[in-house]
């Protein structure tokens, strides 16, 4: 519990700076929803003289902006790529953080057990996922109730919501794994945009090529906000794939930091 | 009753050798010197006890309990001060010490202020603007805290001032009284023979020798400075016994171990402006050691 608690207070600032820049930009874009989602015409007018595989590339041709929920869930590619950044950087830098500020002759050497320290780090970053997403679904749905002018379904705009915690998930565990199999990460943030940024292009690709085989490698794949809102309900192959990823990812972390040696400074 | 038990403990970091097959045993309620030179494998060793690393092959028990299998119990009694110090910047050093008594069940917290106040610790202060030495003593003052059974020292005086020196020494003397066992690694033997009753001396990684610290300083070790009358070829005292022999035109210096009668005769056979016969140092016996069992 005492190694839980020092890790939230330690990533608690982080969390709500994020938390904040998610908020922000999501109630920036959605501001424009009046003004755009009556001239969605002309818009498509501007899109239909960009390559046609430029605009499938941005997931321009998916969504219908002319709806609150379609809006949304454009922007929510971008979403998505944020909070994806702020968890790939929480799991690699949770456990590595011992190493950049050589502290792990400090706590290792505590009678606490590898384990528990990987859980109680772990719990630490979860805790504070957990408490961004109410926060920004919370703040998302006051946004999207202030200014839509007809109603909207509530069931797809929740679950389209809850597919960021999922995709978070997967970078958490990612992260965890990638800083127990590397030695010493310098720097957490170039690795995570790289990683993040590098999965969003294989997106991309995903979506201009039509290759159905792109979307098993990339989780921006697995929780299409387009797929979410033509069928209600999630993909259950990816939703479980996605699961088994984050399980194996999981496993794989406790085991290798279990046999892992302390670098000595 | 050993509280530390360590057999054939090997530890290869790839390729590149810590220690090979170091064993030795430190009892209940002694003071053991670790000694050798930088890179010898006195961290590498200590590192293992504590399962911050894992050994390569051979064991170590402590309290009787393997390192690997029951480290979480283990460390429960053991404090420990890494050789260096870091801690988390933004942390005030109070915050810290009670982060690290956290982990320990029933720690008295007032033990915290003696001991700050004993090595003059400013405890208001953040992490990131401690000195050194001021850093070192937190590490003191976090390794002590919990009152342990076993205290493991790792060149625990590097960045102290000689007044601390002091403050710290007395400290460890007096939890050794009150029963705690202490492994103290150092490269500095000045320190070991103020603090320690055995040492065990360590070279490129592998155990030269473990001796009770009387036994070093009173095993009949005299040093020889002789000013001869005329010069001496090298050969003339380059004879059983003799080692570190220096002879510089009229002045001959070695360290002598065995019949005292033998570098008598030699002497008697020439003439001799002036003699010394003198106590060697702890260090010029290690030497001495390093050379003969390397």
């Amino acid at each position: 519990m005492n190694v839980y608690l020092q890790e939230l207070k330690m990533a608690v600032s982080s969390a709500i700076y994020w938390t904040i820049g998610l908020l922000l930009m999501m109630t920036l874009y959605m501001m424009m929803f009046p003004a755009l989602s009556k001239d969605v015409s002309a818009i498509q007018e501007i899109f239909n003289n960009f390559p046609p595989e430029f605009v499938k590339a941005l997931g321009l041709t998916t969504f219908d902006l002319s709806n609150i929920i379609g809006f949304y869930g454009y922007l929510f590619t971008y979403i998505l790529l944020i909070g994806s950044v702020y968890a790939m950087k929480s799991g690699i830098s949770v456990l590595s953080e011992e190493v950049r500020s050589k502290t792990s002759d400090f706590l290792v050497a505590k009678p606490i057990s590898r384990n528990r320290i990987v859980t109680a780090k772990l719990m630490s970053v979860l805790t504070l996922i957990i408490i961004q997403n109410i926060i920004y679904t919370i703040g998302a749905f006051t946004v999207a109730h202030m200014i839509a002018t007809t109603s909207f379904n509530q069931s797809i705009f929740l679950l389209i919501n809850v597919s960021l915690f999922l995709v978070q998930l997967f970078f958490v565990a990612l992260g965890l794994l990638i800083s127990v199999l590397m030695k010493k990460i310098k720097t957490v943030l170039p690795i995570t945009l790289g990683i993040v940024f590098g999965f969003f292009i294989i997106q991309m690709l995903n979506q201009s090529l039509d290759d159905a085989k792109l979307a098993y490698i990339t989780p921006f794949a697995y929780f299409d906000a387009a797929d979410i809102i033509e069928s209600a309900s999630f993909d259950i192959t990816f939703f479980i794939l996605n699961m088994i990823i984050i399980l194996i990812f999981t496993v794989l972390t406790y085991f290798i930091y279990n046999k892992r040696d302390m670098s000595s400074v | 009753m050993n509280v530390i038990e360590i057999i054939n403990l090997t530890k290869y970091y790839g390729k590149a050798r810590g220690i090979e097959k170091v064993s030795f045993n430190v009892e209940e309620g002694e003071i053991f010197g670790f000694i050798g030179p930088n890179g010898a494998g006195k961290s590498t060793t200590i590192r293992t006890l504590l399962s911050l690393i894992y050994p390569t092959s051979g064991s170590a028990k402590i309290f009787g309990k393997d390192v690997i299998k029951e480290g979480p119990e283990i460390r429960e009694h053991i404090g420990y001060l890494p050789s260096e110090v870091f801690y988390y910047d933004n942390m005030r050093v109070v915050d810290l010490l009670k982060y690290s008594a956290s982990f320990y069940p029933n720690v008295n917290k007032n033990r915290i202020f003696e001991l700050a106040e004993i090595m003059d610790l400013d405890l208001n202060k953040k992490i990131d603007d401690l000195s050194y030495g001021n850093k070192k003593k937190v590490g003191i003052v976090q390794g002590l805290l919990h009152s342990p059974k076993l205290i493991i020292l790792d060149e625990p005086t590097s960045g102290l001032d000689p007044l601390m020196q002091k403050k710290f020494f007395d400290l460890i003397r007096e939890e050794n009284k009150k029963g705690a066992t202490v492994l103290f690694s150092s490269h500095v033997l000045s320190e070991v023979q103020k603090l320690c009753t055995r040492v065990g001396i360590i070279k490129d990684g592998a155990m030269v020798k473990v001796e009770d610290i009387h036994t070093i300083k009173n095993s009949n070790y005299k040093k020889f400075n002789i000013e001869m009358k005329d010069p001496v070829s090298v050969d003339y005292f380059n004879f059983d016994g003799v080692s570190d022999l220096t002879v510089e035109g009229n002045s001959v210096h070695f360290i002598f171990s065995g019949d005292m009668n033998t570098v008598i005769e030699k002497m008697v056979e020439r003439k001799i402006n002036n003699l010394i016969v003198e106590e060697p140092t702890l260090e010029e016996i290690f030497i001495h050691y390093y050379e003969k069992e390397a």
